[in-house]
C-alpha cells in the first residue's frame, strides 16, 4: 500500500469544487484452502490492493477505484468520481452528518500469527477434521470445507482531516456435510469466524462440532419424528436466536433500507415514516432487548472504526421490545436528522460503504436453559436450523429445524423432524417471554449491497422462549 | 494489447520453466460502471478498473492459483505459488487442464460499452418509462450497470487467446403503493439492443396491477411464473447441474444421468451466446465456450464439465472451466409452443409471480426449498387475473417442480438481477402445476 499515492488522491480531490471526499486504501493477503472429502482441491494465495476515492459534490456522490498504484491513475479516478458526482444532478442534494477528523491507528492482535503458520500446518488441520468424521459411526457421503485468512490492512484518509491506519487478521471456515444413512440423506453446514490469529483454529472446536452434527442428522434419519402442527411452545437454542435478530431486528432497522435506498436490491423495511412502526413502538414483549456491537473483541464483525473512520460502539436496536435505534451512516444519519453511530463498513477498496450490521444478539437473561424447559408443557426446542428466510420488508420469516426435540412436561424427548416456524416480527417478538443467562455466537457472513458485499458477523444471544407460537 | 497477451504467456513460460507441470494465466483489463438509483434520483455513480492476472498451476497434482494485482515482482510471485504447490497436497482426481490449440469465433463485444459519456441518460428513460405506466407518483431505485473486458488467456497446454467481454444491464423496482411493486430487467451483451425503457414499462405495468393487495391463502396452486422469477429457478437448476456441486452433493442430479427428469416439453441448455451478459467465446482452460444441452427433452443428459471433472465422469470437458471448478454461463429454456396469454387462459384458478428471493435449501440432494414472491403476486381465475396478493412463500421441492412443468411460453426474455437470477438466463413464461404456498401464522 502507498500512502503517499493516497494523500495525493485527497490532495487532489481537495484541489477540486468538492463538499466532502475521502479516500480508502485496502491491502488484503488471502489464503483460500479448499478441501472436498478431505482432499484439497485448491490453494488459492494472493494479494489484492487498491483504493477508492468517493466525492460529495453538488449534493451527488462519485465513487471510483483502481487497483493501479500510479498517481497518474489516481488523477484520472479522481476525475471520474468528480464527474459523476456533479452529474447526478440531484433535486435532493445529499449531505453527510457532521463529524470532526480522526487520527488513529488500531489493530487486532493475533496470538499466533496466521502468517506464520504453513501451509501444510493449515491444511493437515482440516484433512484431520475429515478424518476424524469418517470414523465417527455415521455414513458420511461427502464434505466440502473451506477456509478463508484475510490479513486486512486499510488507510482511511478524509477533507475533514481523518488519517486512520488499521490492521485486522480475520480467519473463517466454512464446513458442509452430508449424511446417508438408510437411504436418505440430510446435509448441514458450519460457519466459523474469527478477527486474530491462528488460535482461532483450536478455540473454534470444529472436529467436536462436526461430529455432532453428523450424529445429529443420523438421529434425524433414524429417530426423527414430525410434529403435530399446532400452537406450542417453541424454545429457540443460541443460533436460532441468532438468526432471528439478525435478520428480523437487525436488517430492518438498517437506515438505509428504511429510507429506500436499497429498494431495488436487499428490499425495504417493514419501519417507514408515516408507518405503524417507527423510534419509540413496541415490536415485541418486554423480556428481551437485542444489541449491534462491533466493539466485541476478536469477533467476527469486529471493528474499532467504520468505513467513514466513525469510532465503533454498541447500538441498541429493539431494547426491552421496543424500537430505540436505527443503524446509520453518514448519509441516512443527515437524511433523518442525527448522527452517524458507525455502521458503515465496505468489503473492500472497490465497494462503496453502506449501513451494516456487525455482531448483532440478544442481551442475556437471568434463567437456566433447563429452566426455560422445565416451564413447557408441550412444544419444540429448536436448537439449530437448515432453511430460512424473511421477505424483502422483513416481516415474514420462516425457520427450520436441524436439530431439534419434542419437550413434554418440562422434558426433552424425541428429536423432532424438520420443525417449522413460519410467522412474523411481530408474532414472533411478542411471544418472547424469558431469556436464559448463556450467550453463544455464530459466525456469518451478510449479504447486502450491488455488487454484493458480504460481510462477516456475528449473529447470537441465549436461549430464547417463545410462549403459543404456531409450529409445524 | 498483444503486449499483454505477451505478458501473460510469459508467466506460463516462467512457471514452467521453475518445474510446473501445466500452467494457465487469464489476464483482465476490466472497466466496470455503474449508476444506483432510488426515489427516482442517482444515489452514486460507480467506476472500477480492475486489472489483473488470475494464475493457476499444478505440481505433482497439487493445485494452486494465485491472482496478480502487483505487476511489479510477477516473477517472485510465480516462484511463491510453486512452493506453495510443494508443500501443498496431491489431489489425484486432478485431471490437468485441457489440452490442444484452438480456433475460436470472434468477439462481438460492443466498443461503446467502454466507457458511457452519460450513464445516468438510461436511468431516467426507464424512471420515465415506469411513471408513464404506473403514475408520476411512483416511486422507483434500481442500477445500472455496464462492463467492458479485455481478456488474455495463456496455457501451457496449448490454447492462446484474445476475448473482449462487454455487458449493460439495467434493474429497475418500482412502486406504486408502499406495498405495490413491480420489476423490470433489461440485460444485453451490446447497446444496440438495449431498451431500458423496457424495463421501466414492466416495472410500473406490474406496479399498477399490484395495488391493494390482499393477505393470500396458503395452498396448492398452478402458477405462471413470469421470465424474472422463473430465471431464478433456471439459476437453480443450471447451478445443480455443475459437476462439482453434483461431487458434492449440493444438486437434485445425483446420480440421474440417463432419467427424466422432467416432461417431454422441457429442453434446457447453457449458452454463452453473442447476446448474453455472459458472452465469451473460451472458458477458463482455453476451450471453446458453447451450447450444452443438459436436459433433452426432459432427460438428463450431461453435468457441466472442465477437464479434471470431464474426466472423473468419464466424459469430455463441456467448456465450462472456471480456474477451479466448473461454471454454468448462461441457462436457456427452450422457448415452448405457447402464447403468453394461452397460458393463462390455461388456469382455472391460480396465481402468477413475478419475481422472487432469498431461495433457501433445507437439503440440496433431496431438494426441498422455500422462497419468498416478491413484487407482484396476483391470483388469477378463468384466465383472467383478478386480485394482487401479498405475504406468499413459494415452500416446495426444486426436483418435483422441474416435473410439474405443463407450459411454456414462445416468447423468451434475456433476464439477470443481483444474484437473485444469477447466472443470467433466456427464460419464459411457464406454467408449473400443484405448486405449494405457505404463509406465517
Amino acid at each position: 500500500m502507498e500512502e503517499d499515492i493516497v494523500d495525493y488522491a485527497l490532495k487532489y480531490a481537495e484541489s477540486k469544487q468538492v463538499e466532502y471526499a475521502e479516500v480508502r486504501a485496502q491491502s488484503q493477503v488471502q489464503d483460500r484452502l479448499v478441501l472436498r472429502n478431505g482432499i484439497l482441491e485448491a490453494y488459492v494465495s494472493a494479494v489484492d490492493s487498491g483504493f477508492c476515492v468517493r466525492i460529495l459534490a453538488n449534493g451527488g456522490i462519485g465513487f471510483a477505484s483502481t487497483n493501479k498504484w500510479a498517481r497518474e491513475e489516481a488523477k484520472d479516478i479522481v476525475d471520474l468520481a468528480f464527474k459523476y458526482a456533479k452529474a447526478a444532478g440531484r433535486k435532493d442534494k445529499i449531505v453527510f452528518a457532521k463529524e470532526k477528523g480522526v487520527e488513529t491507528k488500531w489493530t487486532v492482535d493475533q496470538k499466533r500469527k496466521a502468517e506464520n503458520v504453513s501451509p501444510e500446518e493449515k491444511i493437515t488441520e482440516f484433512v484431520e477434521v475429515n478424518k476424524s468424521l469418517a470414523s465417527c459411526g455415521v455414513k458420511i457421503a461427502a464434505t466440502i470445507f473451506q477456509c478463508s485468512i484475510d490479513l486486512i490492512s486499510k488507510y482511511f484518509v478524509s477533507s475533514e482531516g481523518s488519517r486512520i491506519s488499521s490492521f485486522v487478521p480475520k480467519i473463517g471456515a466454512f464446513l458442509f456435510l452430508t449424511v446417508a444413512e438408510q437411504g436418505k440423506t440430510e446435509q448441514a453446514g458450519e460457519q466459523f469466524g474469527y478477527s486474530g490469529g491462528w488460535e482461532a483454529f483450536k478455540e473454534w472446536n470444529i472436529t467436536d462440532k462436526m461430529i455432532h452434527d453428523a450424529k445429529i442428522l443420523k438421529d434425524v434419519i433414524t429417530k426423527g419424528k414430525t410434529v403435530k402442527s399446532g400452537n406450542m411452545d417453541l424454545i429457540c437454542g443460541s443460533e436460532v436466536t441468532g438468526i432471528a435478530a439478525h435478520e428480523s431486528c437487525g436488517h430492518p432497522m438498517e437506515a438505509d433500507r428504511i429510507l429506500g435506498r436499497e429498494m431495488s436490491q436487499a428490499g425495504r423495511s417493514f419501519i417507514y415514516k408515516g408507518g405503524p412502526y417507527w423510534l419509540g413502538t413496541r415490536i415485541g414483549s418486554d423480556a428481551f432487548t437485542i444489541v449491534d456491537d462491533p466493539s466485541l473483541e476478536h469477533s467476527y464483525g469486529y471493528y474499532a472504526y467504520d468505513d467513514e473512520g466513525l469510532k465503533a460502539r454498541r447500538r441498541f436496536l429493539y431494547k426491552n421490545g421496543v424500537l430505540n435505534e436505527f443503524l446509520h451512516n453518514r448519509e441516512s444519519a443527515a437524511k433523518l436528522g442525527t448522527k452517524s453511530n458507525a455502521s458503515s463498513r465496505s468489503i473492500n477498496y472497490d465497494r462503496e460503504a453502506i449501513v451494516r450490521m456487525a455482531n448483532t444478539f440478544v442481551l442475556p437473561g437471568d434463567m437456566t436453559e433447563e429452566e426455560l424447559i422445565e416451564d413447557v408443557k408441550s412444544g419444540v426446542y429448536m436448537k439449530s436450523f437448515t432453511e430460512w428466510n424473511i421477505d424483502d420488508k422483513r416481516f415474514n420469516q420462516r425457520y427450520v429445524g436441524r436439530e431439534a426435540y419434542l419437550i413434554e412436561d418440562g422434558e426433552l424427548k424425541h428429536p423432532v423432524a424438520r420443525p417449522v416456524i413460519e410467522t412474523t416480527t411481530l408474532k414472533f417478538w411478542s411471544a418472547v417471554d424469558a431469556v436464559s443467562k448463556k450467550v453463544n455466537f455464530d459466525a456469518a457472513t451478510c449479504g447486502k449491497g450491488d455488487p454484493a458485499q458480504g460481510v462477516p458477523v456475528y449473529t447470537g444471544g441465549p436461549c430464547i422462549r417463545l410462549r403459543e407460537v404456531y409450529v409445524k | 494489447m498483444s503486449d499483454v497477451l505477451n505478458k501473460t504467456e510469459e508467466i506460463v513460460r516462467k512457471a514452467k520453466s521453475l518445474g510446473a507441470d501445466e500452467v494457465l494465466a487469464r489476464t483482465t483489463f476490466g472497466r466496470y460502471r455503474q449508476v444506483r438509483f432510488s426515489g427516482n434520483q442517482v444515489d452514486i455513480t460507480v467506476a472500477w478498473n480492475d486489472y489483473v492476472t488470475d494464475v493457476a498451476l499444478a505440481w505433482k497434482k497439487r493445485l494452486v492459483a494465485t491472482q496478480i494485482h502487483d505487476f511489479h515482482d510477477v516473477d517472485a510471485g510465480i516462484k511463491k505459488l510453486l512452493e506453495l504447490a510443494k508443500v501443498s497436497k496431491e489431489n489425484p482426481l486432478f485431471g490437468g487442464f485441457a489440452k490442444g490449440k484452438f480456433k475460436y469465433v470472434a468477439s462481438k463485444a460492443d466498443e461503446k460499452l467502454e466507457d458511457l459519456e452519460n450513464p445516468t441518460d438510461y436511468v431516467f428513460e426507464a424512471v420515465e418509462a415506469a411513471r408513464k405506466e404506473a403514475g408520476a407518483e411512483i416511486d422507483s431505485g434500481g442500477i445500472l450497470f455496464t462492463k467492458f473486458e479485455d481478456v488474455y488467456l495463456a496455457s501451457s497446454e496449448g490454447p492462446v487467446g484474445v476475448d473482449k467481454r462487454s455487458a449493460v444491464e439495467l434493474s429497475i423496482r418500482a412502486f406504486a403503493q408502499r406495498e405495490a411493486s413491480g420489476h423490470g430487467v433489461e440485460c444485453s451483451s451490446a447497446l444496440k439492443d438495449f431498451k431500458p425503457e423496457r424495463a421501466g414499462a414492466k416495472a410500473g405495468e406490474i406496479a399498477k396491477m399490484a395495488k391493494n393487495p390482499k393477505a393470500g391463502d396458503e395452498g396448492v396452486y398452478d402458477v405462471i411464473f413470469d421470465p424474472l422469477i422463473f430465471g431464478s429457478s433456471l439459476a437453480v437448476w443450471g447451478s445443480m447441474v455443475g459437476a462439482f456441486n453434483v461431487l458434492i452433493q449440493m444438486s437434485v442430479f445425483v446420480d440421474k444421468i440417463g432419467q427424466k427428469v422432467a416432461p417431454e416439453i422441457v429442453t434446457m441448455r447453457d449458452n454463452p451466446g453473442a447476446y448474453s451478459l455472459s458472452s465469451r467465446v473460451f472458458d477458463d482452460e482455453g476451450v471453446p465456450a458453447r451450447e450444452n444441452v443438459f436436459i433433452d427433452h426432459g432427460v438428463l443428459k450431461s453435468y457441466l464439465h472442465n477437464t479434471s471433472t470431464a474426466k472423473m465422469f468419464k466424459t469430455e470437458t463441456t467448456g465450462n472451466a472456471g480456474l477451479i471448478a466448473p461454471n454454468a454461463w448462461n441457462i436457456e429454456l427452450d422457448a415452448g409452443d405457447m402464447g403468453k396469454d394461452e397460458l393463462f387462459e390455461d388456469v382455472k384458478k391460480g396465481l402468477y409471480l413475478t419475481n422472487t428471493w432469498y431461495t433457501r435449501f433445507q437439503n440440496y440432494t433431496k431438494g426441498d426449498f422455500s422462497t419468498i414472491p416478491r413484487d407482484g403476486i396476483f391470483l388469477i381465475e378463468k384466465g383472467k387475473i383478478k386480485q394482487s396478493l401479498k405475504d406468499l412463500r413459494v415452500s416446495d421441492n426444486a426436483l418435483s417442480m422441474l416435473g410439474k412443468i405443463v407450459g411454456i411460453s414462445k416468447e423468451r426474455q434475456h433476464v439477470h438481477w443481483w444474484g437473485k437470477a444469477e447466472p443470467p438466463s433466456l427464460s419464459p413464461y411457464v406454467l408449473i402445476k400443484d405448486v405449494h404456498l405457505t404463509k406465517s401464522k
